[in-house]
């Protein structure tokens, strides 16, 4: 008997009608929302977008900013300390060391 | 190549909404009106306002994108639902207790005898009073498992709860129902 209701129920309930929307409703929203303004998000990729749509700099000036940012960091992996700063070191060494010979 | 754009999924229309696009929150909208509508319509019984509501709700979407937030990994649709029973429930706390009775639901079936139909629209009238008389919480467990077709773990991510704590809110309803509509069972 209570499964019998519990199926009853569940039909009526499955069964419960709904009065239909109007077939503009979409349009309706989409036009409210093209007159409606938006507050804008922060993106990354629109920033990025509207810098490089503001920055008009000629194809020379990006060439010449490329080579510089490329020999900046070529100049980065090159090892600073020369091999010739040991040998003046090692020669300075060697005179001082023969100055204490004939002392 | 970008996908045409009816086949582009809901987090990706949200994401181009984020950047301007009109044209992703039209088709957003076109998808998914009529359920949100559906939902709204159980609790306001009004399909005026049901449409205002859900207007209401995707105007609001349009105007700041940036509360659907992708990172939350949430389905657009669950995140949604809960914002058109907030909008509901808000609406619902400023107007008079809902009329109900002079809403145009009954399509009559023409197979069924005069009597048949009138029991049937009955019938329907007094669920519907007795679903509006629920708890709010238990009316919208049951309005998202019924109506909206969710399964129970989807409709407990709307409303914020566990598995459990859903199917006992929807149990009691069902069990109030039951015991109030006996003499249509």
């Amino acid at each position: 008997m209570a499964i019998h209701e519990d199926e009853k129920l569940d039909e009526m309930l499955k069964a419960r009608r709904i009065q239909a929307a109007n077939p503009d409703l979409a349009q309706r929203i989409i036009l409210k929302a093209q007159n409606t303004p938006q507050i804008e998000v922060f993106s990354l990729g629109r920033w990025l977008r509207e810098a490089f749509a503001e920055l008009h700099l000629p194809n020379p000036a990006y060439v010449l900013a490329g080579t510089l940012i490329m020999g900046f960091v070529i100049g980065l992996n090159v090892p600073s300390e020369t091999p010739t700063d040991n040998v003046d070191i090692l020669q300075v060494q060697s005179f001082l060391d023969s100055d204490e010979g004939i002392l | 190549m970008s996908l045409p754009w009816p086949e582009k999924d809901d987090q990706q229309l949200l994401a181009l909404i984020q950047d301007g696009s009109q044209e992703a929150f039209s088709v957003l909208v076109q998808r998914h009106t009529e359920r949100f509508y559906r939902l709204a319509f159980r609790y306001l019984h009004n399909k005026e306002t049901a449409e205002d509501v859900v207007q209401d709700a995707f105007v609001k979407l349009w105007e700041d994108p940036g509360k659907w937030q992708a990172e939350r990994k949430n389905k657009f649709t669950t995140w949604f639902y809960r914002i058109v029973v907030n909008l509901c429930l808000d609406w619902q706390k400023k107007k008079k207790p809902l009329e109900l009775g002079d809403q145009e639901l009954s399509i009559a079936d023409q197979r069924e005898t005069p009597d048949a139909e009138m029991l049937r629209n009955e019938k329907q009238e007094v669920l519907e009073k007795e679903i509006a008389a629920l708890p709010e919480r238990q009316r919208t467990a049951l309005n998202l498992c019924f109506d909206e077709g969710l399964s129970n773990q989807e409709a407990a991510e709307v409303m914020g709860l566990k598995l459990k704590a859903l199917q006992s809110l929807v149990m009691r309803a069902k069990s109030t129902l039951k015991e109030r509509m006996r003499n249509y069972l």
